[in-house]
């Protein structure tokens, strides 16, 4: 692994997370698209997102969608600022912050409904 | 100090891939990384490869993947990469492929810089004396026209390692120097071939090339600069 600092892993991050978006997406289309099968298919296959993996899985959504849109920002700052690039470092602790502060308050929200019930 | 040099070697007339040889060493804390090459290469294995010429930091033949990080062996002391008892890992630059041991094929790299361009172009004709620039326009350039080409940002880079046809952080160093060279009378051909789909766009800021430059280039804040003259037509 090349010894990379900050930036390295906050543009990691931002690919990782992107994809992971992408592909929760490309779920959406599915699941949604499966109407065309009717409505019990639609319900039973809908029902399983009412499983704790998936009540879990929306935690990391939530973390992956805040990740990638604030240092979409510090992103924009770099590109469009030579300020973005000189606290280039700065900023992407406080897009891990706000992250993680985000996650955590979905995290709070979802702990009854990984328990069970809504 | 006693250390153990950690070397990926690779000789393409035996091996089929690269492996690890270690070679146990007595150091000094103020050697550099190049002269405990030239020890292994001189006592030990004198089939270890190594590309280095001026030894002083401005040829850029030494890039090297050295615990971890690109940089010049020439410039890295032994006492701020390894410790009395440790291991010093070197590998070739990533990215170009292997020749042998720690010699990589340049070529790419250099295709890369001729494409853009790396030569004055004015076609108006030159005054009796210099062409005149001020202190404020050459400190335009005064940071890119440092590069040394060693390629130690470019095989740095997450992108370049992905995609070798983007042009790579060391041809973007060179096109900002005649960019904002403000004789330089090609700058609109230059900014066309930035916004190619191998040009500045490929850069995702990932800083690399930053933190490995040799010559403290600010290479992302350049690569910025000329991401904004290509969006806003102006350099």
């Amino acid at each position: 692994m090349y010894k990379g600092t900050e930036g390295q892993w906050a543009f990691f991050l931002h690919r990782l997370s992107g994809l992971a978006i992408l592909a929760y997406f490309l779920l959406h289309v599915i699941s949604i698209s499966l109407i065309i099968f009717g409505e019990e298919a639609y319900m039973r296959v809908h029902h399983l997102y009412d499983l704790w993996p998936f009540r879990i899985g929306l935690i990391f959504v939530t973390a992956g969608v805040a990740y990638h849109a604030f240092n979409g920002l510090r992103i924009m700052a770099m590109d469009f600022t030579g300020k973005g690039v000189a606290y280039q470092r700065q900023s992407w602790y406080a897009v891990l912050a706000i992250t993680a502060l985000i996650t955590l308050y979905t995290l709070f929200k979802n702990i009854p409904r990984i328990m069970g019930g809504y | 100090m006693n250390i153990t040099v950690k070397i990926l070697r690779f000789d393409p007339e035996q091996d089929k891939k690269q492996h690890w040889e270690n070679y146990a060493l007595e150091v000094a804390p103020t050697d550099r990384v190049l002269d405990i090459l030239h020890q292994v290469k001189w006592f030990q294995d004198t089939t270890l490869n190594f590309r280095r010429s001026c030894g002083h930091g401005i040829c850029g033949s030494d890039a090297m993947l050295i615990n971890g990080r690109n940089r010049l062996a020439c410039k890295t002391l032994a006492r701020d990469v390894v410790k009395e008892g440790g291991t010093l890992s070197v590998e070739p630059i990533r990215g170009l492929k292997v020749v042998k041991d720690l010699v990589v094929d340049m070529e790419p790299f250099f295709d890369s810089y001729k494409a853009i361009m790396p030569f004055f172009v004015n076609e108006s004709p030159a005054p009796a004396r210099e062409r005149l620039q001020s202190p404020e326009h050459a400190e335009l350039m005064a940071h890119s026209s440092n590069c040394i080409l060693c390629a130690c940002c470019t095989t740095s880079c997450p992108i370049f390692w992905a995609n070798g046809s983007y042009l790579g952080p060391a041809s973007i160093v060179q096109a900002h120097r005649f960019i904002f060279d403000s004789r330089d009378e090609a700058t609109q051909q230059r900014l066309g071939l930035m916004n190619q789909n191998t040009g500045v766009w490929r850069c995702r800021t990932a800083y690399n090339c930053t933190e490995a430059c040799p010559r403290e280039i600010p290479i992302t804040e350049l690569i910025e600069q000329v991401k904004r003259s290509v969006m806003y037509g102006q350099a």
